[in-house]
């Protein structure tokens, strides 16, 4: 899908800036997370020192549906066209929220959102990649599988878990 | 389970809310990011977390004052678990010894960390807590009221180094406050693109 153009980007923007992938999805939880960024990397008095890279997985319609029956081929591309505009509200909300920020860059990527962040953070050279996480507790985790579990572990550079406060100090 | 206590070596640990005003309230102007904590303890990984930190982040929020938290382990336990099989009885006589070689590690933890921070200009404090080192520094962490803890993947608990970076995961869903997970050198000089 939106793919950089260029395949081999320089391991440093152009100006010296480092590159910060943040990942977001649907949830409050990852919008909370981009604007936690914005809010301490990003805001408009100061120096900005990152180059913003925000980064949606679309899962493919395929995965989506899961059913291999006689009638998933008229379900696929409703699904897909769901799946869609689904993604582009989420990247259309990050675009407002990044409003203050020059030269953000925004990716809508096909894939299973693990996969797509950390090939992501390769693609941009990253020198640090941002995500939510929904506050499932460990039982949650292992059954519905944890994304920045996953970016944890296999990301090739820092990770920072920004989770929503369950309450405000 | 004995909760952690924080033993702030020679400065103390505000009572509440003196880590400032929360940035995350959203008040107009900068944010700032009043306090990062980072956790240390002996291994290379949590020293190269702490650099990372300091060019990356504290680098750029210039208001923000550091704290490095060393967890030891308590050391009035009679017996340790030795090599994942046997149990070492230690008789009472030594647990003063080796209440000494650990207090003896924690201040050279402290200080390795505390020069890491005066090489590149940055003050920072120290704290040490005792206890589970991932209860303990989830605590300090709330009673110092972070805005961000720095750890090493693979750098904290020396018995737990078995299962990997159990302590990061632990903190990465009960801190309060966003938690900045660095790699080690190595995984960063990973260039060729492996799959997942």
């Amino acid at each position: 899908m939106a793919e950089e153009a260029g395949a081999s980007a320089a391991p440093v923007g152009g100006d010296g800036k480092m590159t910060m992938v943040v990942g977001v999805d649907e949830s409050e939880h990852s919008y909370y997370a981009l604007q936690w960024t914005l809010l301490h990397f990003f805001s408009p008095g100061q120096v900005q020192l990152y180059r913003l890279v925000v980064v949606t997985a679309k899962p493919t319609a395929a995965s989506a549906v899961g059913l291999a029956g006689p009638g998933a081929a008229d379900v696929l591309p409703m699904v897909e066209a769901d799946l869609k505009r689904s993604s582009l509200r989420v990247i259309g909300k990050a675009k407002e929220l990044c409003a203050q920020v020059s030269d953000a860059v925004f990716e809508v990527v096909e894939g299973d959102a693990r996969n797509v962040l950390c090939e992501a953070v390769e693609r941009h050279h990253a020198e640090m990649l941002v995500v939510g996480n929904h506050g499932y507790g460990a039982i949650k985790r292992a059954v519905l599988g944890s994304v920045s579990d996953y970016c944890t572990h296999h990301a090739h550079c820092t990770v920072m878990i920004v989770k929503k406060p369950k309450h405000k100090h | 389970m004995e909760p952690g206590r924080a033993v702030a070596s020679g400065v103390p640990l505000p009572p509440g809310g003196g880590g400032g005003v929360e940035a995350s309230r959203g008040t107009a102007g900068a944010a700032t990011m009043t306090k990062v904590v980072v956790a240390v303890d002996a291994s290379e990984e949590s020293l190269h977390a702490l650099s990372w930190a300091l060019d990356h982040v504290v680098r750029h929020h210039p208001g923000a004052s550091l704290v490095v938290v060393h967890a030891q382990h308590p050391a009035d336990h009679f017996v340790y678990p030795v090599a994942a099989h046997g149990m070492a009885y230690i008789p009472p006589t030594a647990v003063e010894s080796m209440k000494k070689t650990q207090d003896e590690n924690t201040r050279k933890v402290v200080a390795r960390a505390l020069e890491v921070c005066a090489q590149r200009q940055v003050t920072a404090k120290a704290a040490v807590v005792e206890g589970d080192p991932k209860e303990a520094i989830c605590q300090a962490v709330e009673d110092m009221h972070a805005d961000l803890l720095v750890l090493g993947s693979r750098g904290l608990g020396m018995i737990k180094r078995a299962l990997l970076g159990s302590v990061s995961d632990y903190l990465a869903h009960h801190a309060s406050c966003p938690v900045l997970i660095v790699k080690p050198p190595k995984a960063h000089a990973k260039g060729t693109g492996s799959s997942t």
